[in-house]
């Protein structure tokens, strides 16, 4: 499977090792994500997916090897970078309102103060939080804390949405809506999304591509193109033989790592 | 544990109000039949009458004030300092490891000890008991603002950095209202420091105010003026932690904020 | 907790070294003797002088025993209210209003009347403590038994167990923990109040030995004891976290703040 050409990638990682508290997380890691691509990444924990995150956001810096965006050097976060954290709880301000939470965004970027009211009422709208506009993080259920947090990382205009393991803390039904959501967004948006979980199923319905890790040290295992078409759907989707069929080879690899 | 009998609030504060006023019945009972003598227990008939009197046409309203403003400017002094130099330690976690021992070490030591030293450096002045208010506010200020600040979620921490806020902005829009429970936790306990050693001070040193009042008023068996003294102070503790609650659970409201 | 024992290294001796270092260095260059300051040195010698002689462990003695037995009152009075308060809400809501009105009084204003009634010595300072240490262990202590985890009584109801036995078998082992967390805080607060009484009006135990220091121009001695004064208090406080360590398992580690 071929994998972008350099040239036209938007986030690259060119033989990328990390070593953190003297221990080898991460290495040989060589992918380039092509700008409106959505990458699924997969794999047990412990395997580093978390940090390859923090590689791409510009939080951490490889010790060999580098990432590179558009083409140049990643030396730290770019406000057009936006993450979307596993602990929704935690990455909220729980002292701010549903919109002054997205506000922080628009205050980071520098949004034009007579524009903000307006930028959070759309998109308050839509993740379908218009009418808890008022309310504080902990008045409101998981889903809706992280559409929050999904919200506000909009609300910077990301070119790239590095989601970990976003819903593995949410019920299963709440999970399926906002996968959907989430792949509105990206078709409407055109981001660029490199997608962490240790779902295999929701790695493969969201994905055009899923690349497969295994740990100690965490390194690409295999990565399989998703031909399944577009819009994808919860139920017919997930029953196309070629879903079922990527499903198993996934599952066969998973099944090899965890050994 | 046991269900409580359906009266709706305003029911039960009566009733507890009630209870109240039993307890000052029992009183007057107990005083009237001279079952302790009216040298120790002076009627609350008395101790009002004194009250009354003391208030209108008596100096208690002078004391009252200069113990108030005592108490306010120790503890804003206080509050100020240990609000500034918390915030600088708590942020740094080199700074806390140098400071953090000592502080800890110098906890439990209570603040009226250090009044023969002040005593010893500035005499039996109003300077010294403003010294040593202050200083004894100061403690449960800087300990609790450390602690606030040094216990921001991490997360939180990253956030900001994918977001590319300032360093002011950090402080100012994250770390400051993390903090913000801490740091009125540790003004509530100043608070209630600085009547404790303004009522000393002014014991010890002889300086005008209700603590002096009250000592006078013993030396001379002056009860009923004890007591109203005594009334006094219980209510000037009253006022304040009551409107430093209330300014607490408007700046919180955030965190009583129910699903 | 590791992180705690990382904490007590080097890097926090630097603070109170450097300041004796400089304390004795500044003594010394200003001039030996003072009426109102003494030199750590000075102070180390006094400290072991008033050992030697039994002065401090006579007032040691003097303010651990009206602390002692102010907390034991107090304590006493405080868990038997805070519990009842805890268990039988009608209680609680009916002794609001008192206890709000009554908690604000500073316990050092009623020192005058302690003086009135007791005259100085011991049972006045017991009197005070015991109604500094009375606060906290009944709010602290109805806060833990009315906090009790709920599904736990509905286990005991459903195991079959009676009013009595619920509240001997569950609610006091489940509050305990948290009881005991009041009880160190009310310990500290004992020493506290203890100390100040006998600073402000008491002639009796360290504090008034300190006052006594600073008037007869021994700033040496006042030091010294005001350094004994804080040993003494962390000691204490150390060995409250070991036994509830050692009685409750670090699970049931609570943290004060102030």
């Amino acid at each position: 499977m071929t994998d972008t050409p350099r040239d036209r990638a938007l986030i690259a990682f060119d033989g990328v090792d990390l070593t953190l508290g003297g221990k080898l997380i991460l290495t040989g890691i060589d992918v380039a994500i092509r700008k409106g691509e959505f990458l699924s990444v997969v794999g047990p924990s412990g395997c580093g997916k978390t940090s390859l995150l923090n590689l791409a956001a510009g939080l951490l810096m490889p010790s060999k090897g580098r990432v590179t965006y558009d083409g140049k050097p990643v030396t730290g976060p770019r406000q057009d970078i936006a993450i979307v954290f596993q602990d929704y709880g935690k990455a909220l301000l729980p002292w701010r309102t549903a919109a002054g939470n997205i506000s922080l965004a628009l205050e980071a970027t520098g949004y034009p103060k007579d524009r903000r009211e307006a930028r959070i009422a759309e998109l308050l709208d839509l993740i379908g939080l218009s009418a808890h506009a008022d309310k504080f993080p902990n008045q409101l259920s998981g889903g809706m804390q992280q559409r929050l947090q999904i919200a506000r990382c909009l609300a910077q205009d990301p070119a790239v949405l590095l989601m970990d393991e976003p819903f593995g803390a949410l019920d299963a039904m709440t999970r399926q809506a906002l996968q959907d959501e989430v792949l509105a967004l990206a078709a409407r948006t055109g981001a660029t999304v490199l997608f962490i979980t240790h779902d295999l199923e929701e790695a493969i319905y969201l994905g055009d591509r899923v690349i497969a890790m295994r740990p100690n040290p965490g390194r690409f295992d295999v990565s399989f193109a998703i031909d399944l078409p577009r819009p994808r759907d919860q139920l017919t989707t997930r029953e196309q033989p070629d879903f079922l069929r990527l499903r198993r080879e996934l599952f066969d690899v998973i099944k090899d790592v965890e050994h | 544990m046991t269900a409580l009998p359906t009266l709706n609030r305003i029911g039960w504060l009566l009733a507890s109000i009630g209870v109240g006023l039993l307890f000052i019945a029992l009183w007057y009972a107990v005083a009237k039949a001279r079952l302790v003598s009216p040298v120790f227990l002076p009627g609350p008939e008395r101790a009002w009458d004194a009250l009354v009197y003391g208030l209108t046409e008596g100096d208690l309203r002078e004391k009252t004030w200069a113990t108030i403003e005592r108490m306010l400017y120790g503890w804003l002094l206080a509050s100020l300092v240990g609000i500034l130099l918390g915030a600088l330690i708590g942020v740094s976690q080199v700074a806390r490891a140098y400071v953090e021992p000592t502080l800890e070490f110098l906890r439990p030591l209570p603040a009226s000890a250090m009044m023969p030293v002040a005593i010893a450096i500035l005499g039996l002045t109003d300077a010294m008991v403003l010294a040593v208010i202050a200083f004894g506010a100061l403690w449960p200020m800087l300990l609790a603002t450390v602690h606030g600040f040094a216990a921001v979620e991490p997360r939180l921490y990253q956030v900001s950095r994918a977001l590319g806020l300032s360093r002011r902005e950090v402080i100012w829009k994250i770390a400051l209202p993390s903090a913000m429970p801490d740091i009125l936790a540790g003004m509530r306990v100043g608070l209630t420091i600085a009547l404790i050693l303004a009522v000393v001070g002014e014991m010890l040193a002889s300086r005008p105010g209700l603590g002096q009042a009250i000592l006078l008023a013993a030396r001379s068996f002056q009860s009923a003026d004890l007591y109203a003294g005594v009334i006094l102070l219980g209510a000037i503790g009253y006022v304040s932690g009551t409107l430093l609650s209330a300014v607490e659970a408007h700046l919180l409201r955030w965190r009583n904020a129910h699903t | 907790m590791s992180k705690d024992k990382q904490r007590f290294g080097w890097r926090g001796l630097v603070l109170p070294v450097g300041f004796l270092v400089a304390a004795e260095a500044a003594m010394r260059m200003t001039g030996w003797e003072s009426s109102l300051l003494a030199a750590p040195s000075a102070i180390a010698v006094a400290f072991a002088t008033a050992l030697a002689d039994g002065t401090i462990a006579t007032a040691t003695l003097q303010t651990l025993a009206t602390s002692l037995g102010g907390l034991a009152l107090g304590a006493g009075l405080g868990l038997a209210i805070g519990i009842l308060l805890g268990l039988v809400r009608t209680a609680d809501r009916l002794l609001e209003f008192s206890i709000e009105a009554f908690r604000p009084i500073p316990a050092v204003a009623l020192i005058p009347i302690a003086l009135l009634v007791f005259g100085f010595g011991f049972r006045m300072e017991i009197a005070i403590v015991a109604f500094a240490a009375l606060w906290p262990i009944l709010i602290l202590t109805r806060a833990a038994v009315a906090g009790v985890e709920p599904r736990l009584i509905q286990v005991a109801r459903a195991l079959g167990f009676g009013p009595a036995a619920r509240v001997w078998k569950i609610v006091l082992p489940a509050a305990l923990p948290r009881i005991f967390v009041a009880f160190r805080l009310a310990a500290g607060i004992a020493l506290i109040v203890a100390v100040t009484v006998e600073i402000a009006a008491n002639p009796i135990g360290l504090g008034y030995n300190m006052m006594l220091a600073q008037q007869t121009l021994r700033p040496e001695l006042m030091l010294a004891l005001l350094l004994w004064l804080g040993i003494l208090g962390w000691g204490l406080n150390q060995a409250m976290v070991w036994s509830q360590k050692r009685l409750f398992g670090p699970a049931a580690m609570v943290r004060i703040d102030p």
